[in-house]
């Protein structure tokens, strides 16, 4: 059951969410989080014994299912896209407050 | 009548060409803006297959009653939410297009997972448009909050999957009574929290402060209008029709939407800015709203959905407007502002005298049946309903008398005393002000050109067997 291993992937990635002070840390915290998220998919459509989903003969019934794939590379490029953005953020605070520790981050309310 | 893929693929094909042809971008943007928000007047109801795969194993496109009401509204809050906002456009003509495509793609998506890939389009988008107040760390909150939030929905849908094999909203419907109790109520919870941080409700919002307490004229209106929209309306959806949920856990959902309404509106209470009250009203507002969808009064919930949309797009813009005009929106130092532009004062006092719901406005509607339909349940729903009500109203006649009456309480107010703050370039948006108003206004003593589609629009989202026979009769 390695579906298990991949949920504590996600829980590790949540943990450092919340428990790190470095912004560049909680981006890769995220990406560890998303990592999880995608070998659980893949694991959902994981079928013992079986073959890659390309059909070369049509015959052919033995393969996993393609579907959480297709999902996977999908959700994969959006994590990029995702990632791409947090680090654009990341450099913008640094330019701004000359940290990327978020307790030394003044606050921005309204002002 | 034109083909409803053509609101999701315009769009993007202008935002591509917009890269390549930048100077025509601003042409591109109001042009395809122009022609969805006219278009969708013309879709036809049916189900659309996507790339010749039929349901429930390819993708297809839903229009009926709801999502038509939805596309109009959203794609004409749009249009004039660009008209306010263009002098805050800040070369994000390419973004706005993809924002455009995005939310015209998620109201009529008939697929779990294509909601995703659009929601996450859209949050991409909102990240890149609100990081140009230059308030980035919010910016960053917001990002891994929307990040989180769109994983945990992913994980929920993955779990349906894996127990009814199938990520198609009819096919998934109708398989819904053959999966367990305790696989639905892990995996509602998830997509529950997963929409919940772009729909606003409580423990998920922290991230609503940061973006909407300083938006600017084009981020704010966007924000709170388009954006709002499109999420409750999503989770009306996706709550109200798809997924119903039959056990307990609705108990819970509604606890914290309705601890969101009570909390939203007793924090603008507190607030001294103008940005501020109207923050934390967005948010107590889509808790209303939600609660509505959940409760299945639809159409209470779709009245206010379109009574908020448009006076938050007035009050918004008229906030925003100041503190581009001012650097400040201190409501005490706004006293009296409205003396100096009283269209734009007109049009927003109308506004938020039919968001609290006073009779003679459009907004009486929503609030009458929004009653009724917490009366028709138990006794504790509309007592919390009518408390958050109470202060709603409270604080915002108290911000339009500051706004109407300078000097101090008591003492007979006169001109010398109100605020030397004028408000630049209001003409678009006293217009707009001033025709929103009027609607409202007419809405109010003849309901019935908006109330009827309203209704339809609320009976097709509560019938869900029409939903299926129009997707399946695709097949």
């Amino acid at each position: 059951m390695s579906q298990y291993l991949y949920i504590i992937l996600m829980l590790v990635g949540i943990y450092g969410l919340l428990s790190q002070k470095n912004i560049i840390k909680m981006i890769i915290s995220l990406n560890i989080l998303e990592l999880g998220l995608n070998l659980f998919i893949i694991s959902t459509g994981y079928i013992s014994g079986s073959n890659a989903p390309i059909i070369i003969f049509e015959n052919d019934t033995n393969f996993v299912d393609p579907l959480p794939q297709a999902i996977v590379l999908t959700a994969i490029v959006i994590g990029f896209g995702v990632t791409a953005v947090a680090l654009m953020l990341a450099r913008n605070i640094y330019k701004k407050n000359g940290t990327l520790e978020i307790d030394e981050i003044r606050g921005e309310d309204n002002d | 009548m034109i083909n409803p893929i053509l609101l999701v693929a315009i769009p993007l094909l202008a935002a591509f060409l917009s890269i390549m042809v930048k100077k025509l971008s601003g042409v591109f943007l109001f042009g395809v803006s122009l022609f969805t928000a006219i278009g969708s007047f013309f879709i036809e109801n049916g189900s659309y297959v996507i790339g010749g795969w039929k349901p429930p194993f390819g993708i297809n496109l839903v229009v009926d009653d709801y999502s038509f009401l939805i596309l109009i509204i959203v794609n004409i809050l749009f249009f004039l939410t660009l008209l306010n906002g263009m002098w805050d456009l800040k070369k994000n003509e390419t973004v706005l297009l993809v924002t455009l495509a995005g939310v015209n793609g998620i109201v009529m998506t008939g697929d779990f997972f294509n909601l995703f890939v659009f929601m996450e389009i859209i949050a991409i988008s909102a990240y890149i448009l609100a990081s140009s107040t230059e308030k980035y760390y919010s910016v960053f909150k917001y990002l891994i909050l929307g990040t989180v939030g769109s994983s945990l929905y992913l994980f929920g849908i993955i779990i349906l999957y894996g127990t009814a094999g199938t990520l198609n909203m009819a096919d998934l419907a109708s398989k819904l009574p053959e999966i367990s109790n305790s696989v639905k109520v892990l995996a509602f919870t998830f997509i529950f929290s997963g929409l919940a941080v772009e729909a606003k409700i409580l423990p998920f919002n922290s991230w609503v402060r940061g973006i909407f307490g300083n938006s600017n004229t084009l981020t704010g209106p966007m924000f709170s209008t388009v954006y709002a929209t499109v999420s409750a309306a999503v989770v009306g959806r996706v709550f109200g029709q798809i997924l119903t949920i039959d056990t307990n856990l609705i108990y819970a959902f509604i606890t914290l939407t309705l601890m969101t309404f009570i909390f939203a509106e007793s924090a603008a209470m507190a607030s001294k800015n103008l940005r501020s009250i109207l923050t934390f009203s967005s948010i107590g507002q889509a808790g209303l709203i939600i609660t509505m969808f959940l409760l299945g009064g639809f159409y209470a919930a779709l009245i206010q959905l379109v009574n908020n949309a448009f006076a938050k797009m007035v009050m918004f813009s008229i906030a925003t407007k100041t503190y581009s005009s001012n650097e400040d929106d201190d409501i005490d130092n706004l006293a009296g502002i409205f003396r100096k532009h009283y269209m734009m004062g007109l049009g927003f006092t109308i506004s938020a005298l039919s968001l609290i719901g006073l009779p003679l406005f459009f907004g009486f509607y929503g609030k009458i049946n929004i009653l009724q339909t917490a009366f028709a349940t138990n006794m504790w729903i509309p007592a919390f309903i009518l408390i958050g009500s109470i202060i709603e109203g409270i604080y915002y006649i108290r911000l339009l008398v500051k706004l109407w009456n300078p000097g101090k309480e008591g003492d007979e107010s006169s001109e010398e005393a109100g605020t030397s703050y004028t408000i630049l370039n209001g003409f678009t948006v006293s217009i707009i002000a001033l025709v929103v108003g009027a609607v409202f206004v007419v809405a109010g003593i003849t309901p019935e050109f908006l109330v009827e589609n309203i209704e339809k629009a609320a009976n097709s989202l509560g019938d869900i067997n029409t939903y299926l026979s129009s997707v399946m009769g695709g097949i």
